[in-house]
């Protein structure tokens, strides 16, 4: 029994890739390969396509496409299993290869990340579960960067807290109860939030299964396993209902606005060639066919955290994105010109010669991103962006609302994109506790005339998700409502001082860099548990000594200021048997809080900017000197637009 | 004690053994001759079967039923199945013990547990109409022949999916054999069929002729590791080539006109061929070893050798270990034999104990691990003893030694020779035990009912016991005789506090039995609530059954339930079970969201939820064809909703909403070929702008309330992009705009037209200077921006034009700053 090793996110990606392959050799030679289009940027991060080919993949269908052809007789479906929607799909398009091909074909099915009961109930009912081999494939986590697991449920937020479909938190706990036989026990599960609260009781329950079942006997390290780990302090879950703010905020990192600019999908953005030109390797293919290349060209990027260009960018304010940009620029362009002097000794040249593909890759990821930066600035340029963002800035340090609707009511009437007009009322409710209901039918009026009658729907969505509300309606809260139902901006803004005038956005001081002014809600929760003196120090909390800051654990001392945000706290503590414990002690030795990590998991989605948040929150701690690693785990990656977009009713009236 | 090198022989460069394991296996009185003997993998039970085409003795009424019985390698009668199923066409084991039987008619039973139970499934492809002919097994699956030459292959029992592999020719097959998938190259199973002269390799994709001429061959055998292929050729000889037939390795005249009744692999590196009560071993370079014996010999080939059945003895015939070669070789002189030498001695206590060790002690380490890999390769305890006690003395003198394989041998041991004993009659070697595993171990003893042993097995080496305890409990409530009450008391009070032990199985078990209330009682001490679910459901407990799957909180099983239930009960009470549990109506929702619209409404009916039933009348709307369809949804949307108060505005939507259709409907018949529907109230008018009717627009926004900020943004938009320069001019005449004029100047600005734009920045009256200045400069025209900061007396702003002026227009700002200039002085 080896000490608990870290949480490291290439072995994770590392396991999945060998998963991957090793279920596609089993299938005898060449296959097409039918992916769901939500798993193509997943699986796309995992292995490359010229390796799929090499295990036998000729060709790769979208299963939303239904373009499934007959050209191999192995077909493979890589599928989410919990969705019955997809089942019935998968169902359908086998059932129409085997009518109408000649081939007499072979059909397998790996289920993500399990097999389920009801899929194959449903494959059954359709007649197709006898004539179809079906394997699992238990991918969970997806690491996106060293930090950051995500499980890209792509309807998390949807399900959540539209469909009241519980099947994340399910799946999140799966997730979680791996990191947990991998690592050991959380120590300490805090958190904030019903649905939070469901994950950490689902957890509790399936620790006590799992200890009782007989699955133990292949989780090797079984009985000793689930000790408290000696390697993770404690996991922090967020519910993304505690604070539905902060995403629909615009983000002001450069990731983050990427992001609400291009959207990002598992680190892989499309960008118009017209932007950043084609593809080095297609220059060529260009050539032959560019004049009837069309403008709309997209050209897709990997968003690399690896390459250290971006890894700078990624988490900084875009106020400081140029002057960084500048700097590399020139430190290249020093780095060219003296080395090109032409009396060089040979060894010199050679040195200069053996660092030129870094130059050359740099240089390219300065291009990339300058110009990616350019069209950024531009959009950010715009009167209509800095119009909302005022808005948004305005109703977050809680000025007046109604002093903000004239410009919101303007920006209906230029017909913005629905998103962005959503996100400001949808703000503006969830931060001053609804809105006035003459006021919000009002609005609602406009939304409808302005973007047609199908978004009665969207509407009520929003109503139904809580993003919208009714200021003293049966949602809306207000000062009568109970502590807890719903999130009370006016006394979190000054408990935990949301605002932060002065924002240095070059070298950060608070977390609140990241929204120039704003600090995330749910940054601030966390900070709550790990930063207790910064937070003490911002709400200036008198009769708190430093002490007995350092020894209270959970959410104490804040607790008063914890209960004014939405859903239950809680705070549990892990042990294992005592045995088992004191065996771990021996085997690691005296080993202290350094080094540990703490993991934080969003449910419902993180977006980019909290991401940045609470790594400059990690940068603190480990400048602190209390060696703690933040890992970071989520449902998925939200924006304010995705948030919204889960909501919004794509039909139309059309005749047919 | 005899040397242990009694039984060996010599085979070209190796020595062979052949262990007795035990004597008098069978009653004498069974002939084996006519029967089939089939052993299972790692010394497993033996099945024996009566051949049906020989005849036999007539042994009264008793016997002449058919039966297939199960014994162990020591002639154990573990249990006997009954066979009344027809022609018996394949009989075979998996690796972990699973009896299969395929009849002629292509039906496959696996006989799990070496119990009597089984699980069917059919072969298909064609096995009904042309007849199973012959099955091949390996550890996993098998492959069966059928009349027309067409191989069918299942790879694995637990879901069965037979498939049917490349067609081969059809000429009559000689003899055929398989390569098992885990050895083969492609990873799949391979079938070798000797046909007239020659051998096809067939897998799932073709048949291929390998195009031999030393055909036809009686019999085809494939070593255990598929690297060989032995041959016996009708001239009575055996061909070994390696598996792709590019060498031939060694050939072997058997001098016998009849030909052997069977062809096994012994190891990877000798042949044994089997006449009815004469054996060849036939090695390398056509070396060989003939053994006789008194009655008819079974051959049952395992992994690292083959044992021998007689109805008197089993044996084990095997290559000798290299470690016990090493050690016992006669002629040797080797570190490890003079360890063994030393040890003896010191048992004897004499001195040369000291001698021997000293001169063998820059090798003791290597000479240990010899000694103790040895021991494990023995059969007799004697022997085990004093190799483990070389090997301990050795390790004495040593200065540092890890003793873990020491510890893990000795154990080995132990486990080895407790299932060894012929009460027991499973003769694992050493190499069979790592390749089973321990845990498999204890699973065929638990099958075997030898629960107490694989109790201490799995306490002594650690290994999780709840799976014997749940066998031992099921066991009972199938069989025991006592009441119900004392069932229960007497196994929850033997399992309480044990570990992982899964009541839901036990409780099975008594379901399946028919003691209902038993399993009802044992349920509940199922610690998983997942667990008891669909035992609960087929116990038709179906409120507890869903309750304990929203326990669970997986959301799959929650859903299963609930497909399961709304199959099984009528709506209303269907939604009367999942009513009072939130989480249940919300996966049935969201679930019914895409495929069941009428659940849904039902739903939302019996509820009386209105908003939603009215909304989901909105989406239905949605997807009609028609406006007429359309607007009939809307219809009863709308009336759904009228009775509720709180919900005016939302009436008031969807009844706009029709208006709107029928606006829309009336305009695209008026304004032929323009298309509305789908647009909304703004787009409607933006269109109607863009197009020149600026009435129809009008009466749109006057129709539809349109607030008159929202229709003058309207109408700047729509003439901007139709690019209506004149009616826009028009506008810039009027006193006032509710949207102010700076609008229409960013507008006209982005549209391109500087000119228009200029107009409208003396309206903007509202703005600084600078900012009208900064607004001049953007239409490109200084001359007036200097006028502005003149008006306005700003010096810095004139001076600042004129760095960003050119041409005349820097003249035109010299001139500006000279006229400031003299209007101060």
């Amino acid at each position: 029994m080896a000490p608990h090793a870290a949480i490291g996110s290439s072995d994770i990606a590392e396991k999945a890739r060998r998963s991957l392959l090793q279920l596609l050799e089993g299938v005898r030679g060449k296959k097409n390969l039918v992916l769901e289009k939500a798993l193509a940027g997943p699986i796309n991060l995992l292995v490359k396509v010229s390796t799929l080919q090499e295990y036998g993949v000729e060709k790769i269908f979208f299963l939303e496409n239904h373009n499934l052809n007959s050209s191999q007789r192995n077909v493979v479906f890589l599928a989410r299993g919990e969705n019955s929607k997809i089942v019935l799909e998968i169902a359908a398009q086998i059932k129409k290869l085997r009518q109408e091909s000649q081939t007499d074909h072979e059909f397998f099915i790996f289920w993500i990340p399990r097999r389920t009961l009801v899929s194959d109930q449903l494959l059954e009912a359709e007649g197709v579960l006898g004539e179809t081999s079906i394997f699992e494939y238990p991918l969970h986590f997806m690491p996106l960067a060293d930090d950051v697991l995500s499980l890209e449920l792509e309807d998390a937020f949807g399900d959540l807290y539209l469909r009241k479909d519980p099947k994340s938190v399910f799946l999140s706990a799966k997730a979680l109860m791996l990191l947990q036989q991998q690592h050991g026990l959380f120590p300490r599960i805090t958190g904030k939030g019903d649905n939070a609260k469901r994950l950490a009781d689902l957890l509790l329950r399936m620790r006590q299964e799992l200890s009782a079942g007989e699955d133990n006997a292949d989780v090797g390290n079984s009985f000793l396993g689930l000790t408290p780990s000696s390697s993770i302090e404690s996991l922090i879950i967020i519910d993304r209902e505690s604070d539905f703010a902060t995403p629909l905020m615009t983000q002001l990192t450069y990731e983050g606005l990427l992001d609400e600019v291009f959207t990002i999908q598992s680190n892989q953005t499309e960008i118009d060639t017209s932007i950043i030109g084609p593809a080095p390797g297609s220059q060529q293919q260009q050539g032959s066919q560019s004049a009837a290349a069309p403008q709309g060209l997209k050209r897709k990027i990997q968003l690399d955290q690896k390459d250290p260009l971006y890894s700078t960018l990624v988490d900084a304010n875009f106020a400081t994105v140029g002057p960084i940009l500048n700097t590399v620029a020139r430190r290249l362009q020093a780095s060219y010109d003296s080395k090109q002097i032409a009396n060089k000794g040979i060894s010199e040249l050679k040195d200069f010669v053996a660092k030129l593909p870094g130059f050359q890759s740099e240089q390219g990821s300065l291009k990339l991103h300058t110009s990616l930066a350019e069209e950024v600035k531009k959009y950010t340029m715009a009167e209509q962006f800095s119009r909302s963002l005022e808005v948004q800035q305005n109703i977050a340090a809680g000025a007046d609302p109604s002093s903000q609707h004239e410009t919101i009511e303007e920006l209906i009437a230029r017909a913005l994109p629905l998103p962005t007009v959503l996100r400001l009322l949808c703000l503006e409710s969830v931060m001053s506790a609804g809105i006035k209901a003459k006021e919000l039918d009002a609005f609602k009026r406009d939304i409808i005339h302005a973007y047609g009658p199908q978004h009665i729907l969207t509407l009520s969505a929003l109503e139904k998700i809580g993003l919208l509300t009714v200021r003293g309606g049966p949602l809306g809260g207000g000062a009568s409502a109970k502590p807890g139902s719903t999130t009370n901006f006016n006394t979190a803004r000054k408990h935990l001082k949301l605002i932060v005038d002065e924002v240095n956005e070059s070298t950060p001081e608070d977390v609140a860099y990241v929204y120039s002014g704003y600090a995330p809600l749910s940054v601030r929760l966390v900070q709550c548990i790990l930063q207790k003196s910064v937070v003490a120090g911002l709400a200036e909390k008198r009769g708190v000594s430093a002490s007995t800051l350092g020894l209270s654990t959970g959410w104490k001392p804040f607790e008063d200021a914890v209960k004014q945000v939405r859903g239950v706290a809680f705070d549990e503590v892990q042990r294992g048997e005592e045995k088992a414990v004191r065996a771990r002690q021996i085997l690691n030795g005296s080993a202290g809080a350094e080094g540990k990590t703490v993991v934080v998991f969003y449910l419902g989605g993180i977006c980019r900017a909290e991401i940045a948040a609470l790594r400059f929150v990690g940068k603190k701690l480990r400048e602190e000197g209390k060696g703690r690693r933040l890992v970071i785990c989520t449902t998925g990656i939200v924006s304010g637009d995705g948030i919204i977009k889960s909501a919004v009713e794509e039909g139309k009236f059309e005749v047919k | 004690m005899p040397k242990p090198t009694a039984d060996w022989e010599r085979l070209d460069q190796g020595y062979y053994r052949k262990v007795q394991l035990y004597t008098s296996v069978f009653d004498q009185d069974l002939d084996l001759e006519n029967h089939h003997v089939v052993g299972a993998p790692y010394s497993g039970a033996v099945a024996i079967y009566r051949k049906e085409e020989n005849l036999h003795l007539y042994r009264g009424i008793q016997s002449a039923k058919p039966t297939i019985d199960l014994y162990s390698c020591a002639g154990k009668l573990l249990r006997r199945i009954n066979w009344d199923k027809g022609s018996i066409k394949g009989l075979g084991w998996s690796e972990d013990e699973k009896l299969l039987v395929v009849t002629e008619d292509g039906t496959v039973r696996v006989y799990y547990g070496l119990q009597g139970d089984f699980i069917p499934f059919s072969l298909g492809h064609g096995a009904e109409e042309h007849g199973v002919k012959s099955c091949r097994f390996y550890s996993s699956g098998f492959v069966a022949l059928l009349g027309n030459n067409h191989l069918v292959t299942v790879s694995r029992y637990d879901e069965p999916r037979p498939k049917i592999l490349a067609t081969p020719p059809s000429e009559p097959v000689i003899s055929w054999n398989i390569i098992s998938p885990a050895y083969s190259l492609s990873r799949s199973v391979e079938v070798l069929l000797a046909i007239g002269e020659t051998i096809h390799v067939v897998d799932a994709t073709e048949s291929e002729d390998r195009m031999l001429q030393n055909g036809p061959f009686k019999h085809l055998g494939v070593s255990p590791n598929g690297k060989y292929i032995a041959m016996y050729t009708d001239d009575g000889k055996v061909w070994v080539v390696t598996s792709d037939f590019q060498n031939k390795l060694s050939e072997y005249d058997s001098n016998t006109a009849m030909s052997p009744k069977d062809l096994q692999w012994c190891g990877n590196d000798a042949v044994v061929l089997s006449w009815e009560d004469e054996v060849h071993l036939v090695g390398p370079n056509g070396s060989a070893i003939k053994y006789f014996y008194d009655d008819f010999v079974h051959l049952i080939s395992d992994v690292d050798g083959v044992r021998l059945l007689t109805s008197d003895v089993c044996e084990f015939l095997q290559k000798v270990p290299n470690a016990s070669q090493e050690v016992f070789r006669l002629t040797s002189d080797t570190v490890p034999s003079k360890l063994l030498d030393a040890a003896e001695h010191l048992e004897k206590k004499s001195p040369k104990a000291d001698d021997i060790i000293q001169q063998i002690r820059s090798n003791l380490d290597e000479a240990v691990d010899i000694c103790m890999r040895a021991a494990g390769h023995e059969y007799s305890i004697h022997w085990q003893k004093a190799l483990l006690r070389a090997a301990s003395f050795g390790k004495s003198v040593l200065d540092l030694y890890n003793s873990d394989d020491y510890v893990d041998m000795c154990e080995t041991l132990r486990v080895l020779n407790g299932v060894r004993f012929y009460a027991i009659g499973i003769p694992l070697s050493y190499e069979q035990y790592r390749r089973l595993t321990p845990e498999k171990l204890v699973e065929r003893l638990t099958n075997r009912h030898e629960y107490l042993l694989a109790l201490k097995i799995s306490q002594y080496l650690r290994l999780p016991t709840d799976s014997i305890y749940v066998h031992w409990a099921s066991q009972k409530v199938r069989a025991s005789s006592e009441d119900e009450e004392s069932i229960c008391r007497i196994i929850v009070k033997r399992l309480e506090d044990k570990n992982g032990v899964s009541f839901e199985k036990i409780a099975r078990a008594a379901y399946d039995e028919g003691r209902a209330r038993l399993a009802t009682e044992l349920l509940n001490y199922e610690p998983r609530a997942g667990k008891q679910v669909p035992l609960l459901l087929s116990m038709k407990e179906d409120t507890i059954a869903l309750d304990k799957a929203i326990e669970s909180g997986d959301t799959d099983l929650i859903f299963y339930v609930l497909l399961h239930l709304k199959k099984k009960l009528p709506l209303a009470s269907f939604f009367r079970i999942i009513n009072p549990r939130p989480v249940a109506s919300a996966l049935v929702e969201s679930s019914a969201l895409h495929n069941d619209t009428e659940l849904l409404k039902d739903l939302y009916y019996q509820d009386d939820r209105r908003i939603e039933g009215a909304n989901l009348l909105v989406s239905e709307a949605l997807a009609q064809p028609t406006v007429v369809a359309q607007i009939d949804k809307l219809k009863l949307s709308s009336k759904l909703l009228s009775d509720s108060k709180n919900q005016q505005f939302q009436v008031k939507a969807i009844n706009e909403t029709q208006q709107l259709l029928r606006t829309q409907d009336a305009l695209e018949k008026e304004l032929d070929g323009s298309s509305f529907i789908g647009k909304s109230v703004n787009e409607t008018v933006l269109s109607l702008v863009k197009n020149g009717h600026s009435k129809r627009a009008a009466k749109v926004m006057s129709d539809f309330k349109v607030p008159e900020k929202t229709q003058w943004w309207l109408r700047l938009r729509g003439l901007v992009q139709a690019r209506y320069w004149t009616e826009l001019e028009e506008m810039s005449k009027t006193k006032k705009s509710p949207i102010g004029w700076e609008p229409f100047f960013n507008a006209l600005l982005a549209a391109g037209n500087t000119r228009l734009a200029g107009t409208f920045i003396p309206k903007c009256t509202s703005l600084s200077v600078g900012e009208r200045i900064d607004m001049w400069v953007k239409c490109g025209m200084i001359k007036q921006a200097g006028e502005e900061a003149l008006k306005a007396k700003d010096m810095a702003a004139l001076e600042s034009l004129r760095a960003k002026a050119t041409g005349t227009g820097a003249t035109e700002i010299e001139r500006l700053i000279n006229q400031l200039k003299q209007g101060r002085r």
